[in-house]
């Protein structure tokens, strides 16, 4: 394995770029993309003015203000409605995420401490809008409530010292670690970016290798690299380790630094959880198509994995939800170990000693391609696959 | 008459042609077979549960009273949390935390009790995983649900000793009690919301990409469908674009049927549309579906272009159809963008359906959106087609 011989291919491989280059185009046309989509669909990661439907039978001032409050608040936007059938009907059509209903006499009963109660509907199909929106008026029904029972309270001649104490004997200090504004837009676009890295890179290479087969010219890159399909690797994949590498550390930079999602660790081992993702992701490609020397048919398969390595990251729902007997699966996907890197060094900020078994699962990734290299190489040699 | 009949030969061998095609590229029948009959299998087996229990969370008690020991004993009984772990010291439960065993501490202050026992607001604090929302979600609600409780109880106490009647009392903490309902999803099961939103859009982007990647191979080989325009008698535009389109949409009401009404049923989702109503919206959303796909499919002159460069759009389509960011709250632009797709229409549409027992009069205006997209793409196919076979 000589140097010279590794540079020479280096120097095809850039040469096919030069005569194709929508092998550079569009992996970063893709990243442009999918960076400007992720990191402005969620804008500022929190939903504002989801549409409430409140149908309010009593029409008292009490009401009207507790309306007029609801819809000032940030998350919430109020739709009237006369009857509960519309209501209805625009919440199992999903335009409304909860519905609520004020029962009349609404008011009288409030003075008169009958208490009037409130019945909420909420729109579970669309789980983000329906949990917030149910939040809001939970808040708003709890509010009200309070102003009625400072009333009473107050009527009763209790010492406004003691007032706070005999309305809120509990109160909930919240920390949301890693995340203290709890963004959507943090929480997906630092994992949708690299998972769609790792998707562009398992495609293009397996792209990349499939189509010296499909052109039948991966004799030719054999015998330049000596006969070695190891030298034959190692330099077609060093521009684009290089290239991916540079592209996946332009969005760590663009997440953490740019964008300043909140980042407890470093952005350096960030990026050394990137080269790693790269390296993984290159090898599953390299393993995909060595399993099958057939481009379309590792095609396929390489989008069907990288497609589902999106759902087993466990980042929207956690791995231990999922059946006992498929937990040990998403630990086939390198996007996974670079998602508890990320979380490790990212929310805790743990460095090392909190993400070393990560890494080498990462690197474990290097192994399995070996064992289908020999059938790489006979394929490459013989081509004795079908061609596309 | 004899032209109609030809018409129909016609486009019969047509259809017949494409799907010999289909059936005997191995890429494709990966795709189809794993992807579209494969997909939704394994997607609900993952996401069968759907419903996080249990959350293990770990408890530094400072306090160490009556008050803070019957709250923890609460939150350990949610169906929401598990007091994994009890720590003498914030230290400890942090290096729990970091290692991902605790996803969550409750920590009570020293003064807790006291401050309980004194009248004041006695303040508790929660730090919690936000790694997945679900854990966050599990954290709040658990907590939340305790002190709600806890406090209804105290105030009893501390309204009691102020000299108010029992029966004062019980109307006054519950000043407006209310009821909520969650009809659609009892629980908040994640499997019922993304699934539901996933299964139309695989249905979507895999005839997608397989009928791309036969449109690609077949112009790579110089022998595009188009070429058979020329052997047609008279204008053949017709006959070819609904002849192919046949074949997949054939094979994809079959698939439909399969993913739309069989996954539900065999892994216990709702099902409250009725059978019929949901064949209605397949027959529109396929029938788009098949002249969204011919439209796209023509810009591809190679095999593996769509594959390599379009497989990363399959998430943003998912995220389009609105079925975790609420709709109203997509920025203009990506709001007009979704248009572009039948998902965007079809998945609300079949999650009122399915989901939330809509009948078709209550989704008129969204298969009126299909149709007039189905149109819009049919257009641009026959165009294609033809824009293809002149250049020829």
């Amino acid at each position: 394995m000589q140097l010279e011989t590794i540079k020479n291919i280096i120097l095809r491989e850039l040469d096919i770029w030069k005569k194709r280059p929508i092998y550079v185009i569009a992996p970063l046309a893709i990243m442009a993309f999918c960076s400007v989509f992720y990191l402005t669909f969620l804008g500022d990661g929190l939903p504002s003015d989801l549409p409430i439907g409140i149908v309010d039978n009593d029409n008292s001032s009490v009401s009207r203000n507790f309306v007029r409050q609801l819809d000032a608040t940030q998350l919430g936007k109020v739709v009237r409605y006369d009857s509960f059938q519309e209501a209805r009907n625009d919440m199992q059509t999903g335009k409304l995420t909860s519905v609520c209903l004020i029962p009349s006499g609404f008011n009288s009963d409030l003075q008169a401490n009958r208490q009037p109660k409130m019945t909420i509907y909420i729109n579970g199909l669309y789980f983000v809008g329906g949990a917030l929106s149910w939040q809001d008026l939970l808040t708003m029904i709890n509010l009200t409530s309070g102003a009625v029972q400072k009333q009473v309270l107050e009527a009763k001649g209790v010492p406004s010292s003691q007032m706070q104490g005999m309305l809120r004997p509990i109160n909930i200090d919240l920390h949301k670690i890693g995340n203290p504004l709890t963004s959507y837009n943090e929480c997906l676009s630092s994992n949708m970016l690299p998972g769609t890295l790792q998707m562009v890179i398992i495609l293009f290479l397996i792209y990349a290798l499939g189509t010296e087969l499909k052109y039948g010219t991966s004799r030719e890159l054999l015998e330049k690299s000596d006969g070695s399909i190891i030298t034959a690797l190692i330099g077609k994949f060093v521009p684009y380790t290089v290239f991916f590498t540079l592209l996946g550390m332009l969005v760590e930079v663009l997440l953490y630094s740019w964008m300043h999602f909140p980042i407890a660790g470093s952005l350096g081992y960030m990026m050394l959880d990137m080269l790693l993702l790269v390296l993984a992701s290159e090898a599953c490609a390299v393993f995909i198509i060595g399993l099958i020397p057939i481009c379309r048919f590792a095609l396929s398969l390489g989008a069907i994995f990288s497609v589902l390595s999106l759902s087993m990251t466990g980042f929207t729902l956690p791995v231990e939800v999922m059946p006992r007997i498929l937990q040990g699966f998403p630990f086939m996907f390198p996007l996974r170990h670079y998602y508890l890197f990320e979380v490790q060094e990212v929310m805790f900020g743990s460095g090392f000693a909190g993400w070393w078994q990560e890494a080498l699962w990462l690197l474990a990734f290097l192994i399995p391609p070996i064992a289908v290299l020999p059938r790489l190489k006979s394929a490459y040699f013989k081509l004795d696959y079908p061609k596309n | 008459m004899g032209y109609l009949k030809k018409w129909f030969a016609d486009a019969l061998s047509v259809c017949r042609h494409e799907l010999k095609r289909i059936s005997a590229d191995s890429g494709v029948m990966v795709i189809f077979l794993v992807a579209g009959l494969g997909y939704p299998l394994l997607y609900n087996c993952i996401y069968h549960n759907g419903v996080l229990e249990d959350t293990p969370i770990a408890v530094v008690d400072m306090s160490n009273t009556a008050h803070s020991r019957r709250y923890i004993r609460k939150v350990d009984s949610t169906r929401e949390l598990n007091v994994a772990f009890r720590c003498s010291s914030m230290d400890e439960a942090e290096a729990l935390m970091r290692d991902r065993k605790a996803k969550g501490v409750v920590y009570f202050p020293p003064e807790f009790g006291k401050d309980i026992d004194e009248g004041r607001t006695a303040t508790l604090s929660i730090y919690a995983d936000m790694s997945s929302f679900l854990y966050y979600k599990n954290l709040m609600l658990g907590a939340n649900f305790v002190m709600l409780d806890e406090m209804k109880q105290i105030k009893i106490e501390r309204y009691s000793a102020g000299g108010m009647s029992d029966q004062e009392i019980s109307q006054l903490i519950e000043a407006i009690p209310y009821e909520d309902n969650n009809p659609y999803n009892r629980t908040f099961s994640y499997s019922i919301f993304f699934l539901s939103a996933a299964l139309l859009l695989i249905i979507q982007q895999v005839m997608f990409y397989g009928m791309s990647l036969l449109a690609g191979t077949a112009r790579e080989e110089g022998r595009s469908f188009t070429h058979l325009i020329g052997r047609m008698h008279g204008p053949g535009v017709g006959r070819i674009v609904l002849g192919r389109g046949a074949a997949y949409w054939l094979l994809f009401m079959i698939i439909g049927t399969y993913i739309a009404c069989l996954v539900p049923a065999m892994f216990g989702l709702p099902q409250r549309g009725s059978f019929l109503d949901i064949l209605v919206l397949l027959l529109f959303f396929v029938t788009d579906c098949v002249f969204f796909a011919t439209a796209w499919s023509s810009l591809f002159t190679k095999r593996e272009t769509v594959l390599v460069a379009l497989l990363f759009i399959s998430p943003i389509v998912m995220f389009l159809t609105g079925f975790s960011w609420p709709v109203t709250a997509f920025p203009k632009f990506w709001r007009l963008f979704s248009y572009i797709f039948p998902t965007s229409f079809a998945c609300p549409a079949f999650i009122n359906l399915n989901t939330a027992g809509c009948d078709l009069t209550q989704i008129k205006d969204l298969i009126l959106c299909l149709t007039i997209q189905t149109g819009i793409y049919c257009a641009i196919s026959f165009v294609a087609a033809y824009i293809e076979h002149l250049r020829d």
